[in-house]
């Protein structure tokens, strides 16, 4: 008995390795061109406007197709990456999911984590999109998912909180201090960042100084950009929004929210916190805790000296499909359905941005439909000089020194020259591992 | 009497007792040992979920020990670990003392004390948990309703802490019944003896009934210590693992090194250290309580 188990361990340590490979070694699909029946399953994240709009665009799908079911898997953003990595690991991914713009990077670097939908071009229809919108998927030449959105993070306010305190929407950094003082001292503050999933406070920190410097944070080569003066600008300027009463301190954000996300949080949703600072394509989980018309979007702050850039944009979501599918036209059909179909884009609206392709953009433009808090960002968006964020920046462990940083100079616990200091230090030496 | 004859429907030979076990045998190969032994070679490698493996030898156990991220946990975990253990072990022994009375209807109490073990693992309840502890939230309510101030309950350390502390003690269910069980086999005679002799309640329970549950007491010390050990969920939901780190665990830490950040071969590495560590624990346990456990006997 003993050697029986001396032989299982051996065959587990000699079969442990060649494992770790097995999704390089999966069978590859070719298509073939038909549709055949059979089931797909489709994964994405979001707030309920999205579940809710999603669902009726799938039945809508079936109605059209109904050899072809999708089964939905869908759930919040907290704990998403983790779960389909996993999948996509274990050799288990949904057959079309909806990406994250870094999960390229981490996923796919060589550009063979995800089907390669230049083979798919006979149901997939490209030409809808613009060569540099199609760029954003495109990993080591090879297409590996297709932008639906692109959509910059913007400044959503709760106007019946400012309408109360008596303060107009900052269009400046200045305005933006000052409005933190007066509101502040009525209970209230103008914005909420956080040091979540979302990583919104270093995210407004980084704008300001991007905006001052016309350095970016992270290359799009996964290079640092920034010094390490830069960095500590970034965490004196979010130290300054903390003693201006623009956004609550760490501390007292998780003794009022715990963990929960802030459209959950009681502060949020009785307008103490008057803001968020938002991807267009994802505001309206915000938008629907609130009466109806309250949040509205803000300008994009501004130097007093007119200076407006630093303000970044990216392919919000991406719709890529498993290399290992045995569906890959069926996957491909469904796919474009989703993207470029009319009469779905009416049913799915912005709950995912302002559609990239151009078709669904005209179906929304013809139908009415092309209105709301993403489109009026996307607007004021489109007015400025904006930069591509980098995919590096994205990262979940970059947004984890970032965060820590922050949470310690908010907490006293390290000065902004020591956490600038251990921040570019350390996020220098993880970019230089991710790059190899 | 005629003695009865069995026929072994596999017939009788060298292998069927392994024949007899083998599903067990496939089960624990295909989910214990293999995801064991595979753990700790991959704890040996660079892996990352993406590209193959590359041997490193002992550089992730290096890492691991010259980083702040591990101590940290560990220091987190077994502070965890010391507060919430002995603090079980007592409301769930005082519990199952009272539990113990014959009185009508004490097994509707007993039900109702052992409810919350069944809800604890429930993440619905974790999440209602987070609630609870929100500025205004319940626990604030009732620190004013007994004249005390509210308190800032995620924002400092040892309060964050006390969060998961209380969730999982609210959970003694588990430990009460192996507690119940051990009072219930305690002879009646022992305790009218000792009244007999003008030994008071508590002194019966310091003299008798302690001594008793001696068996069982290590056996709930050493459950619960390894479970506390593992704990992840509750700091997953509840705090995130902060302010400041101050509740994130070692299970936190294996789970944000591997899924997260996909460093699957350190997350292992961890997984491994954490095992020993636990393992070391366990036998210092069995050392330390060994004379008491063989004064029992």
């Amino acid at each position: 008995m003993k050697k029986l188990f001396v032989y299982l361990a051996a065959i587990g340590c000699i079969t442990a390795l060649s494992a770790c490979g097995s999704g390089k070694t999966a069978k590859f699909t070719p298509p073939d061109g038909k549709l055949d029946k059979c089931s797909l399953r489709f994964s994405w994240w979001g707030g309920d406007d999205r579940h809710e709009a999603t669902l009726a665009a799938l039945k809508l799908w079936e109605q059209k197709h109904p050899d072809i079911t999708i089964i939905p898997e869908y759930g919040g953003w907290d704990g998403w990456t983790e779960k389909v990595s996993s999948q996509i690991s274990g050799g288990t991914a949904p057959d079309v999911m909806q990406v994250n713009y870094d999960w390229l990077v981490s996923l796919s670097p060589e550009g063979d984590g995800f089907y390669d939908l230049g083979l798919l071009a006979d149901r997939l229809d490209l030409s809808v999109f613009d060569d540099e919108v199609l760029s954003f998927g495109r990993m080591n030449g090879k297409l590996n998912a297709v932008t639906v959105s692109v959509s910059g993070r913007g400044l959503f306010y709760n106007s019946e909180t400012f309408r109360k305190c008596g303060v107009s929407y900052p269009e400046t950094w200045s305005e933006l201090l000052a409005a933190g003082e007066k509101m502040s001292a009525q209970g209230c503050c103008p914005l909420d960042l956080d040091i979540q999933s979302g990583s919104t406070a270093w995210y407004l920190a980084v704008v300001y100084v991007q905006q001052q410097t016309g350095r970016q944070f992270v290359t799009m080569d996964g290079e640092l950009g920034f010094t390490e003066d830069d960095v500590r600008a970034a965490l004196d300027f979010y130290r300054e929004l903390e003693d201006c009463g623009v956004t609550r301190t760490v501390r007292e954000r998780a003794n009022e929210d715990g963990n929960a996300a802030l459209y959950q949080s009681p502060s949020f949703i009785d307008g103490r916190v008057g803001g968020v600072l938002e991807w267009g394509s994802s505001v309206g989980k915000y938008d629907m805790v609130l009466p109806e018309g309250t949040l509205t979007a803000g300008a994009f702050l501004r130097c007093d000296n007119g200076e407006s850039g630093g303000w970044m944009i990216k392919p919000s979501v991406l719709y890529a499909i498993s290399k290992d599918t045995e569906y890959p036209d069926e996957a491909a059909a469904f796919m474009d359905f989703m993207l470029s179909d009319p009469e779905c884009a009416a049913l799915l609206g912005t709950t995912r941005g302002i559609p990239a392709s151009q078709r669904a953009e005209k179906a929304l433009e013809t139908g009415g439909l092309l209105g709301g808090l993403a489109n009026d960002s996307d607007e004021l968006l489109e007015e400025l000089d904006t930069v591509t964020i980098s995919p590096y920046m994205e990262l979940p462990a970059v947004k984890e020194l970032c965060n820590s940083a922050i949470e310690k100079v908010s907490y006293g616990k390290a000065d902004t020259a020591q956490a600038a200091k251990e921040l570019y230090t350390s996020a220098e030496e993880y970019l230089r591992k991710v790059r190899k | 009497m005629k003695k009865r004859s069995y026929r072994n429907p596999v017939g009788v030979g060298k292998y069927t007792g392994l024949l007899l076990i083998m599903p067990f045998i496939i089960g624990f190969s295909a989910f214990t040992l293999y995801p064991f032994a595979a753990s700790f070679v991959l704890g040996l490698t660079d892996y990352d979920g993406v590209h193959s493996p590359g041997f490193i030898g002992a550089d992730n156990f290096a890492d691991m020990l010259a980083g702040s991220e591990f101590r940290g946990a560990v220091w987190t975990t077994l502070k965890y670990t010391l507060v919430l253990v002995p603090l079980k072990l007592a409301v769930s022994l005082l519990a199952a003392v009272l539990l113990n009375a014959e009185i009508k209807g004490m097994g509707v109490y007993r039900t109702i004390f052992y409810v919350p073990s069944i809800l604890g693992s429930n993440l619905a309840i974790v999440i209602m948990w987070q609630f609870l502890f929100t500025s205004g939230g319940l626990a604030d309510q009732i620190m004013e309703s007994v004249g005390l101030p509210a308190i800032g309950w995620y924002g400092s350390s040892g309060s964050a802490m006390a969060i998961i502390v209380l969730l999982r003690l609210w959970e003694f269910g588990s430990a009460m019944i192996l507690f119940l069980n051990a009072l219930r086999d305690i002879p009646a005679e022992y305790y009218d003896a000792a009244k007999v002799d003008g030994c008071g309640r508590i002194r019966a329970f310091f003299r008798i009934t302690l001594p008793l549950l001696g068996r069982v007491m290590f056996l709930n010390l050493v459950l619960q210590t390894i479970a506390a050990m593992q704990e992840f969920s509750a700091p997953y939901m509840i705090t995130g693992g902060g302010p400041m780190k101050s509740t994130y665990t070692i299970g936190m830490l294996i789970y944000d090194e591997m899924f997260r950040f996909h460093n699957v071969g350190y997350a292992n590495a961890v997984s491994w250290a954490f095992f020993v560590l636990v393992t070391a624990i366990v036998l210092v346990l069995f050392a330390v309580t060994r004379r008491r456990r063989g004064e029992d006997t």
